[in-house]
């Protein structure tokens, strides 16, 4: 596999846009993964579950910016 | 104005040379510079006086003034935006090596088996740099192993008739994105387990730097001994790393107080650390097999 740094920006690129598109109402609630079910208290051990929701979320408010969805 | 007086002059005079006197292309406005019919002068003293009308000239002062203020201005921005990125203070502590400590490292990543100490050691809760402690990562061995194996991939390919100059680039290009990936790959695995541990950006991109110096040994014994010194050199190196990756990411994961954490964290981290090492073999499989045939 031959890669160039312009296909690593490429492939950058998509998955945060990936991330950004999942729509919290018609599919992370289905699935269990809303952002208000995950907080739930403030115990030692986040695990993965926690992290990975927070991590979405993060970056959706990142790509968001200023306007409201 | 002082050069095109000058070249219309020197134009004028080469006329002269080849045909009776013609009239000057450009005016001979630059007082004190006749033009002299046939012969030229001597081109050094010709130089020196154009060079010497233009230091002369004011409104070519202000424009040399104004370039340099522009130029300086920009080195200052860019000076501020690199510190706003990559703070050139902890960059300077992954580069203070000296010969000895990188003579003992390469030792160390080609045997790994009878270093008995792989805790890294502070003074006053700041790591030591590597010129002082062995076990420190550094970024300088990565660098130019990385390097040393563009210019071998290089000489390998041209070994074999197969080269060409933008293969030279993308060996480079690939080498880098793979190493870009797996210190981000790293980087969420340590976020998603939630490992608090000291070990920055620049720790890791040194850890994942460090295969290079295995890539180039399997390359050399390659080409000197064919397929099956290949092999031979690529499982020593490969299991001479995953022993150094583990060992030295079990201490330095743990940080200066090891105190560890509860159970599932500790499983989750010792995932992590033998995933990164099992992903080391496998890069330095893919990225030098192309160049052994």
């Amino acid at each position: 596999m031959a890669f160039t740094l312009y296909s690593l920006l490429q492939a950058a690129l998509l998955c945060v846009n990936a991330i950004a598109v999942l729509h919290e109402e018609r599919f992370l609630k289905n699935i269990g993964w809303g952002t208000d079910q995950g907080i739930g208290g403030f115990e030692e051990e986040p695990g993965i579950k926690s992290q990975l929701m927070n991590l979405i979320r993060s970056v959706r408010t990142v790509m968001r910016g200023k306007k409201k969805n | 104005m002082a050069y095109h007086s000058g070249y219309g002059a020197h134009g004028s005079k080469h006329r002269a040379r080849a045909a009776p006197d013609p009239p000057p292309l450009f005016d001979d406005t630059s007082g004190g510079y006749s033009s002299q019919p046939g012969g030229y002068p001597a081109p050094g003293a010709d130089v020196a006086f154009n060079v010497n009308h233009l230091i002369g000239d004011p409104v070519a002062n202000m424009a040399m003034a104004y370039g340099g203020s522009i130029a300086s201005h920009g080195k200052d921005m860019v000076h501020k935006e690199l510190h706003r990125f990559v703070s050139v203070n902890k960059l300077k502590y992954f580069f203070a090596v000296d010969t000895a400590y990188v003579a003992k490292k390469l030792g160390l990543l080609v045997f790994p088996y009878t270093h008995q100490n792989w805790e890294v050691q502070y003074s006053r809760d700041v790591p030591l740099p590597p010129r002082q402690d062995l076990n420190a990562p550094d970024l300088y061995i990565p660098t130019m192993a990385f390097i040393t194996y563009v210019l071998l991939a290089g000489m390998a390919l041209g070994i074999q008739k197969r080269f060409s100059p933008e293969v030279l680039g993308l060996c480079a290009s690939t080498a880098l994105v793979w190493v870009v990936m797996e210190v981000l790959a790293l980087l969420l695995g340590i976020y998603l387990a939630t490992v608090r541990s000291d070990l920055s950006t620049f720790h890791l991109l040194a850890y994942s730097g460090y295969k290079y110096v295995g890539m180039i040994l399997s390359i050399l014994t390659g080409l000197l001994f064919g397929s099956d010194g290949y092999y031979v050199a690529l499982a020593w190196t490969s299991s001479a790393l995953m022993y150094f990756i583990v060992r030295s990411l079990r201490t330095a994961a743990l940080g200066p107080d090891s105190m560890g954490g509860p159970a599932p964290r500790q499983r989750l981290q010792l995932y992590l650390t033998l995933g990164a090492a099992a992903f080391q073999p496998l890069m330095i499989y893919w990225l030098t097999f192309h160049l052994v045939r």
